[in-house]
C-alpha cells in the first residue's frame, strides 16, 4: 500500500482510482426522484388559517391602500390625546390634566423670579404661595398678568419694589393655562372655587382692562374689588366643555355679576 | 428496504465531480470559518459592552456601535454568504452532474469576496460605517461583493444550463433562485441609496434588504440543502414532490413583498407596512409545507438523524426556520409588533435566522460535503457532537432571553411619558443572557473549526465508514447497520 503522501500526490495527478480514495461515495444513496404523498387534512386547516389571518391582518391595517394615509387606525403607539393618538375608555386623561401640564409648560416663563416652587426669592421676588394677589378673585391676578405691577407693593406682609412686566403677548389660551396653573398649584382656594380660568375669561379680560397704560400700581389695583371674578362660564374639569345646566359639584363661580 | 448499489461508473463520476469542486469549495469553507470566528468573538465582546457600556469607556474600537456593525457584517458576508456559496457550488455540480470547469474564475471570485468582506468588516469597525445593519459600508466597498457574487453566479448558471438530468430537481431550482436574487436585492438596495434616497425610504429600503437576504437567498440555499440531504440520507424520496415545487413558487413570489413591516406606524403609507405584514404572515405557508414535507419524508428513521451529523444539523436548521417564520410573522402583525419592534427582540430574531437556521443547516452540508472533497473523515464525532450542543444551548438561550427582554424593552419604547433609556436600562439584564449565547456558540465553534482545519490540512481519518455522532469509529459498521445507512 502507498504511503499517506504518495496517494495525496497520485490523487493530485488522478492517477490513482478516485473512488479509492473517495470511499464516501461507495456508500452514497442515489436521489430518487419524489413522492406522491398526499397533503394532510391538518396541514389543510393550518393553510386556511394562515390565509386568514394574513388576509385579515392585511385589509385591517391597509388603509384601503391609500398613498396619503399613513397612521393605521389600529396602530396607537402612545395614548395621548394631545398628540392626536386616541385613547381606551378606562384610560382617558381628563381635561384638567392636560390644562394643568400646558399651563406649567407656560409657567417656565416666570421661574426666573418667583422660582420653580413659587416661593420667589425673599426680599427681592415676591412668593405665589400665601399670596393674597393669587388666593383673591381672578380679576386682580388677570389684570397684573396683562399688564403688569410696578413697585412698591406688598404681598404676604413683606414689600416689594419691583416691577413685573406685562405678559399681554402670550396667547389668551396660554393666559389662561398658567393662571390656572398658578392657582392651583400654589394658591390656597376659597371654598368651591376649582381654581380654573378659561381662555373666554382672559378674553373678557383683555378687553375690561383694555384702558390701563403701562403696569398697574397698588392702589390701582386695590381699586379692583377684592373677589372680583373674570366673566365665563365654568368648565366640566373631565371634558373642558361648558357645565350643564344646575351643573352639580363644580360650582358655579363666575356669574353673571360682571 | 434495500436501495440500488451504485454502478462502478457512477462512483467514478461522482468522485470525478468532487474533485473538481475541492479547491474552490475548501477555500469558500476555510475562509467562512475563519470569519464565523472573528464573528462570534465580536459578538461576545459587542454583547458584554452592550451590559457593562461603562467597560473600555475611552475607546473607541470597542463602542458598542462600531463593534455591532463588525459583528453583523463578518457574520452575515463574511461567514454565511461564504459557507453558502461553497455549498451552492458543489450541490449544483453534483446535481447537474456536472464537473465544476471554471476554478480558476471561482477562486479570484472568492479573494474578491474576501477582499470586500475585509473592507465592510473593518470601515465599520473604524467608524466609517452608517446606520443601517448590514448596508453600512462606505459606498466603494458594496462594488467588491457585487461583482465577485456575479462571478460566481457565472460558474453556477453554466452549470445548469448543461445540466445532464433531464428532470429539475427542487433543489436546483433553489440554488439558481438565490443565485440570480442575492444580485437583484443587493444591487436594488446600494443603488437606490447610493443615490441618495430620503434617509427615511433608505431604512425602509435597508429592513427591505435584510428580509429579503433572510428569504431570498439564506432560505432558499438552506432548502436546498434540506431537500438533498434529508432524502439522500434517509434512502428515501421526498414525501411529497409536488408539495415541493408548490412552496418553492410561494417563497418565490412572497419574498420580495417582506420587509417594510418592521417599521409599522413609521412614516411610510399604511398599506406598505400592511402588505409586508401580510407577506409575512403568507411566507408561513410555504415554510410550513416545506417543513411538513421533510418531516414527513423523515418519517419513522429518527434513528438516522441520532447518527448522521449532516441529518442532525439539517433537521434543527428547519425546525429553526419553521420558528423564525412563525416568530417574524407574529412581530409583523400591529398586535404583537408595536410592543415588540425596534427591541432585542429583532436582534435575536435576526440571530436566529441566520445562525440558528441558515448556520445549522450549512454545519449539516460541511459536514457531508468535506469529507467527500477532501477523501476523508472526520477526526471525532465527539467533537461534532459538542458543536451541536453548544449550538444549540446558545441559539435558543439567545432567542428567549431577547424576545422576553424584547417585551420587556418594547413596551417601555411604546410609553410616551418613560425616558428611552428606562427601556435599556429596565432590559439590560437579558443582555446576559445574549453575551452567555455567543460564549457557548464560540466554545462551540471552536470544535468545529479544529476539525475543519484537520480536514483541510489532509489529517482526517482514513478509515472507511463515516463519523457518526453516537459511535466510536471502530462501531461504526454497527452503528450503520442500526441506523440504517
Amino acid at each position: 500500500m502507498a504511503s499517506e503522501e504518495q496517494k495525496n500526490i497520485d490523487y493530485e495527478k488522478g492517477t490513482v482510482s478516485t473512488v479509492d480514495l473517495h470511499d464516501s461515495v461507495r456508500r452514497e444513496n442515489p436521489l430518487m426522484p419524489g413522492g406522491e404523498g398526499s397533503v394532510g387534512v391538518v396541514l389543510l386547516v393550518i393553510a386556511s388559517l394562515i390565509l386568514i389571518l394574513g388576509g385579515g391582518q392585511l385589509f385591517s391595517t391597509a388603509n384601503g391602500f391609500s398613498d396619503s394615509i399613513y397612521v393605521n387606525d389600529n396602530y396607537q403607539p402612545a395614548p395621548r390625546p394631545s398628540l392626536g393618538g386616541g385613547e381606551e375608555e378606562g384610560e382617558q386623561v381628563a381635561w384638567i390634566e392636560d390644562w394643568m401640564s400646558d399651563g406649567k409648560k407656560v409657567y417656565n416663563n416666570c421661574i426666573a423670579c418667583h422660582q420653580a416652587s413659587g416661593l420667589g426669592i425673599p426680599g427681592q421676588f415676591p412668593p405665589l404661595v400665601g399670596s393674597e394677589w393669587v388666593d383673591g378673585g381672578t380679576s386682580r391676578l388677570g389684570a397684573i398678568m396683562l399688564h403688569g405691577i410696578n413697585g412698591p407693593f406688598n404681598v404676604a406682609g413683606q414689600t416689594y419694589n419691583q416691577l413685573m412686566p406685562a405678559w399681554n403677548n402670550l396667547s389668551d389660551e396660554k393666559i389662561a393655562q398658567v393662571v390656572t396653573y398658578v392657582r392651583r398649584e400654589f394658591g390656597s382656594l376659597p371654598e368651591g372655587d376649582d381654581g380654573v380660568v378659561t381662555t373666554e375669561m382672559i378674553k373678557a379680560a383683555r378687553e375690561q382692562f383694555s384702558d390701563q397704560t403701562g403696569p398697574y400700581t397698588e392702589a390701582q389695583l386695590l381699586a379692583i374689588p377684592e373677589g372680583d371674578k373674570l366673566p365665563g362660564s365654568p368648565v366640566d374639569l373631565q371634558t373642558g366643555g361648558p357645565l350643564g345646566a344646575g351643573g352639580g359639584d363644580a360650582p358655579a363661580e363666575e356669574g353673571a355679576e360682571a | 428496504m434495500t436501495l440500488p448499489e451504485p454502478t462502478p461508473e457512477e462512483m467514478e463520476e461522482r468522485a470525478a465531480i468532487d474533485r473538481s469542486t475541492r479547491y474552490p469549495v475548501m477555500f469558500f469553507f476555510t475562509s467562512a470559518a475563519a470569519w464565523l470566528l472573528v464573528a462570534t468573538l465580536l459578538g461576545l465582546v459587542s454583547s458584554v459592552k452592550l451590559r457593562l457600556p461603562g467597560l473600555w469607556d475611552d475607546c473607541a474600537f470597542m463602542a458598542y456601535g462600531r463593534l455591532f456593525p463588525a459583528h453583523l457584517n463578518s457574520l452575515v458576508y463574511g461567514w454565511a454568504m461564504q459557507a453558502g456559496v461553497g455549498v451552492m457550488l458543489w450541490l449544483m455540480a453534483r446535481l447537474t452532474r456536472n464537473q465544476l470547469r471554471n476554478q480558476a474564475g471561482i477562486l479570484v471570485a472568492g479573494h474578491l469576496w474576501n477582499a470586500g468582506v475585509t473592507f465592510a468588516v473593518f470601515t465599520s469597525w473604524f467608524g466609517f460605517g452608517n446606520s443601517l445593519p448590514l448596508l453600512d459600508f462606505p459606498k466603494w466597498v458594496w462594488p467588491f461583493l457585487g461583482i465577485s457574487y456575479l462571478l460566481i453566479v457565472a460558474g453556477i448558471i453554466p452549470m445548469f444550463r448543461n445540466r445532464r438530468e433531464s428532470l429539475v430537481y427542487v433543489s436546483e431550482m433553489y440554488i439558481v433562485g438565490a443565485a440570480l436574487w442575492f444580485p437583484w436585492i443587493f444591487f436594488t438596495a446600494n443603488i437606490l441609496i447610493g443615490k441618495g434616497s430620503a434617509p427615511v425610504m433608505a431604512s425602509g429600503l435597508d429592513a427591505w434588504y435584510i428580509t429579503n437576504l433572510i428569504y431570498f437567498w439564506m432560505a432558499p440555499v438552506a432548502l436546498a440543502v434540506a431537500y438533498y440531504i434529508v432524502p439522500k440520507i434517509a434512502g428515501r424520496p421526498i414525501y411529497s414532490y409536488p408539495l415541493a415545487h408548490a412552496s418553492f413558487w410561494l417563497l418565490a413570489f412572497l419574498a420580495g413583498w417582506t420587509g417594510f413591516s418592521r417599521f409599522m406606524g413609521g412614516p411610510f403609507p399604511a398599506w406598505m407596512p400592511a402588505v409586508s405584514g401580510a407577506a409575512t404572515i403568507f411566507i408561513l405557508l410555504a415554510i410550513a409545507a416545506t417543513v411538513f414535507n421533510l418531516m414527513a419524508t423523515l418519517k419513522g428513521c429518527s434513528k438516522i438523524w441520532e447518527f448522521s451529523p449532516s441529518l442532525r444539523f439539517t433537521v434543527f436548521g428547519m425546525l429553526m426556520l419553521a420558528t423564525y417564520a412563525v416568530l417574524a410573522a407574529f412581530s409583523s402583525t400591529f398586535s404583537f409588533g408595536q410592543d415588540l419592534q425596534f427591541s432585542h427582540f429583532l436582534v435575536g430574531l435576526d440571530t436566529l435566522a441566520i445562525y440558528g437556521f441558515f448556520s445549522m443547516t450549512i454545519f449539516g452540508a460541511i459536514y457531508f460535503i468535506v469529507p467527500r472533497i477532501t477523501g476523508a473523515e472526520w477526526p471525532s464525532g465527539k467533537r461534532i457532537r459538542t458543536h451541536f450542543w453548544f449550538s444549540t444551548y446558545g441559539i435558543i438561550t439567545l432567542i428567549v432571553t431577547m424576545l422576553i427582554g424584547g417585551i420587556a424593552q418594547g413596551g417601555n419604547l411604546a410609553n410616551w411619558d418613560q425616558a428611552f433609556s428606562t427601556s435599556f436600562v429596565n432590559s439590560s439584564a437579558y443582555v446576559v443572557g445574549r453575551a452567555l449565547a455567543w460564549a457557548m456558540i464560540f466554545f462551540s465553534n471552536f470544535s468545529f473549526l479544529y476539525q475543519l482545519a484537520l480536514m483541510f490540512a489532509g489529517k482526517g481519518r482514513k478509515s472507511d465508514g463515516p463519523t457518526l455522532i453516537h459511535a466510536k469509529p471502530g462501531e461504526a459498521e454497527s452503528a450503520r447497520a442500526a441506523a440504517g445507512l
